[in-house]
């Protein structure tokens, strides 16, 4: 067992989801399986065989392609899942990033939230209290710790998530994707906060698909490629075999960024269309209208093909990735490609930065590249109105006189 | 790493937090829905069908398993939805996930006593003054909580995987209901020997028997009720965590 509080240990570790190509499920569906009907039911390797040790103090990357299994690594060392096959064991306290301010009743005003996360996570009341007046300047909330976080602005929200998260004392940290939390100057605070975790010799766990990012943060990549280690060793090293393998698809930062498609096309993207929810085509939206990217995916001939993974990735004109996921992260069912069929995303996006911002999607499943379109659509995040934290019930008006 | 007692403490603290919010009369409504509910059964059963007249205050008869079987019913519906209701915080934190389900039960049971307290001072005022046998109103509401904890385990991790749960319960409630000794008493002539037979095989006949016979009739409920109620609880809540230590470890791969 890992003793030292930060370090980290897999062990042979093996997960499988279940899928359900049809998420019904109902009594219904499982008297259907009693009868050998229903073939509903399959299964998904997500990791296979993963074994590594990150010791106190180790800043460590997981890179790979789209469901090669770094979220389902990082919800592995959260506790959240619990392996099929082998061990995972941490020592000491565990914060995440991957999430921030799930937490939170929109009910209950900033503080009560902060202390129900605490016992969450763990924290006496005592701690908790001696706690609030660092994480409540650290997020610029002081005035507003007492107002519903309902009040709260979708930045305010997730600089109170960022900040709860970070002062808890952790010895493992988990940090899923670019932190796209609060404005630049807040943003710059986040990093400097995370480096100062590195100096203290905290264990740093970060999944990401940016290379920058990587370099300057960890000193160690773990490659990871359909769910197995691929290469572990260091960053520059690693990120080297990667970026080679994949075909210099994950662009340098400052590179030209152009749109490009790759991959095998045994599966395809036949049409796509980025539309609003009505299905008009557009390319502005504003904050929370969600984005439809409607698809048609096509095969080649031949027998269907399972489990295809979806995913999209949102990046800054520079390239630098914002943001991806894929349905198999989300837990929505994988595609079964028999002949042409349809498919579609629908994102709500916030745009705490408004801007442009380059759109890619992909097929890919069965350690197969299908089909990428890396940066092909531009979409124009509108800014959104800054809610003021105090909302106006009701005004009345009187006068008297003649 | 987890600090049991303190998580189910806050757990419990939002939900009487957030259940208020906006609402003039607050925790009153635990309190008035079943007065209001004792208040159409008296009409039905004493002006309609007439079987009420026999039992003298009927109303406060009533009331006395009205405000524990709203305990029950509302706390199997809440908790059933909880997994479900905090998939978000489910996928994202790590504690133990029993503690949902738990707190939605520990959070009527505080409204239960509160509602018994002032229960025990309305049948004082219409003269069933307390009596010693009073005492076993604790045990028999501890007897319940355990049923009603055991009950919402299985249920609320069943629920994620057959969302019919949740909809059986209803229809479950409704027929449990009356075949509950809850509005009306066992031991009478009031029903047929084999119904009654049968109805004391249900796991709240016990519990509801001994909270009549302790608040109501002021009389140290028989032995049979502590029997009943004692094995009922065990077993039940056994049975909860059983279920529910089964299901725990994929519980969060179904939300």
């Amino acid at each position: 067992m890992a003793a030292t509080p930060g370090s980290v240990s897999f062990d042979g570790v093996g997960l499988d989801y279940r899928l359900y190509r049809d998420r019904n499920v109902t009594l219904m569906h499982t008297v259907m399986n009693l009868f050998g009907r229903g073939t509903s039911r399959s299964w998904f390797t997500a990791l296979q065989d993963v074994s590594f040790r990150f010791e106190p103090g180790e800043a460590v990357a997981l890179i790979g392609a789209n469901g090669a299994g770094k979220s389902t690594c990082l919800k592995l060392l959260a506790g959240i899942y619990r392996p099929t096959l082998g061990t995972v064991s941490t020592a000491g306290r565990i914060a995440s990033l991957l999430d921030l301010g799930v937490g939170f009743h929109p009910e209950l005003t900033g503080s009560e939230n902060v202390m129900l996360n605490g016992a969450l996570l763990g924290l006496s009341q005592g701690e908790m209290k001696a706690l609030m007046p660092g994480i409540a300047s650290f997020a610029m909330l002081e005035r507003f710790m007492d107002t519903p976080v309902k009040y709260y602005s979708a930045g305010m929200f997730m600089r109170l998530g960022f900040s709860l998260a970070t002062s808890v004392d952790p010895d493992i940290l988990l940090i899923d994707e670019v932190l796209a939390v609060g404005d630049a100057s807040f943003q710059k605070r986040c990093h400097e906060r995370i480096g100062g975790f590195r100096e203290r010799g905290k264990t740093i766990v970060f999944v990401s698909h940016d290379p920058t990012a990587v370099k300057s943060l960890c000193e160690r990549a773990v490659w990871l490629d359909s769910g197995r280690v691929r290469m572990d060793g260091p960053t520059g090293t690693v990120l080297e075999e990667y970026l080679a393998s994949s075909g210099g698809r994950v662009q340098k930062h400052g590179a030209g960024i152009t749109p490009r498609e790759w991959g095998t096309r045994e599966v395809f993207f036949e049409r796509v269309s980025i539309t609003d929810t009505g299905g008009t085509p557009a390319s502005e939206f504003r904050p929370g209208e969600p984005v439809r990217v409607d698809t048609v995916i096509s095969k080649v001939p031949g027998p269907p093909v399972d489990d295809v993974i979806l995913g999209y990735s949102l990046h800054r004109p520079d390239g630098e990735t914002v943001l991806s996921g894929n349905n198999l992260e989300c837990g929505a069912p994988l595609l079964t490609v028999a002949g042409g069929m349809k498919a579609s995303m629908l994102l709500k996006l916030a745009a705490l930065e408004p801007g442009n911002y380059l759109l890619g999607i992909s097929l890919t499943g069965n350690g197969t590249d299908y089909h990428w379109q890396d940066y092909m659509y531009t979409l124009s995040l509108l800014g959104e109105r800054k809610p003021v934290p105090v909302k106006l019930e009701s005004v009345e008006f009187r006068s008297d006189g003649t | 790493m987890t600090n049991l007692p303190l998580l189910m403490k806050s757990l419990v603290d939002k939900d009487l937090r957030v259940r208020y919010k906006r609402s003039v009369l607050g925790f009153l409504w635990f309190l008035l829905k079943p007065l209001f509910s004792m208040v159409v059964y008296t009409v039905v059963f004493t002006r309609i069908i007439r079987f009420g007249g026999a039992i003298e205050h009927f109303s406060l008869f009533l009331l006395t398993g009205l405000l524990p079987w709203n305990f029950f019913s509302a706390s199997l519906s809440a908790s059933t939805r909880t997994l479900l209701d905090n998939h978000r915080l489910i996928r994202s934190v790590y504690f133990p996930r029993a503690a949902l389900p738990i707190a939605a039960v520990l959070a009527n049971a505080v409204h239960m006593l509160l509602a018994m307290l002032v229960l025990v001072l309305l049948l004082w005022a219409w003269g069933h003054a307390p009596s010693p046998a009073l005492l076993s109103v604790l045990p028999a509401l501890l007897f319940l909580c355990c049923m009603t904890s055991g009950l919402s385990l299985a249920l609320s991790i069943w629920n994620v995987y057959y969302r019919d749960v949740a909809q059986f319960l209803e229809v479950l409630l409704l027929a449990w209901f009356y075949a509950s000794p809850v509005i009306y008493p066992l031991g009478s002539d009031v029903l047929p020997t084999k119904v009654e037979a049968v109805i004391r095989m249900n796991p709240l006949s016990g519990v509801f028997e001994m909270l009549h016979s302790s608040m109501y009739y002021g009389n140290w409920p028989p032995l049979w009720c502590w029997i009943s109620g004692a094995a009922w609880a065990a077993g039940l809540l056994l049975l909860g965590l059983a279920v529910f230590r089964r299901y725990e470890p994929s519980v969060v791969k179904e939300l």
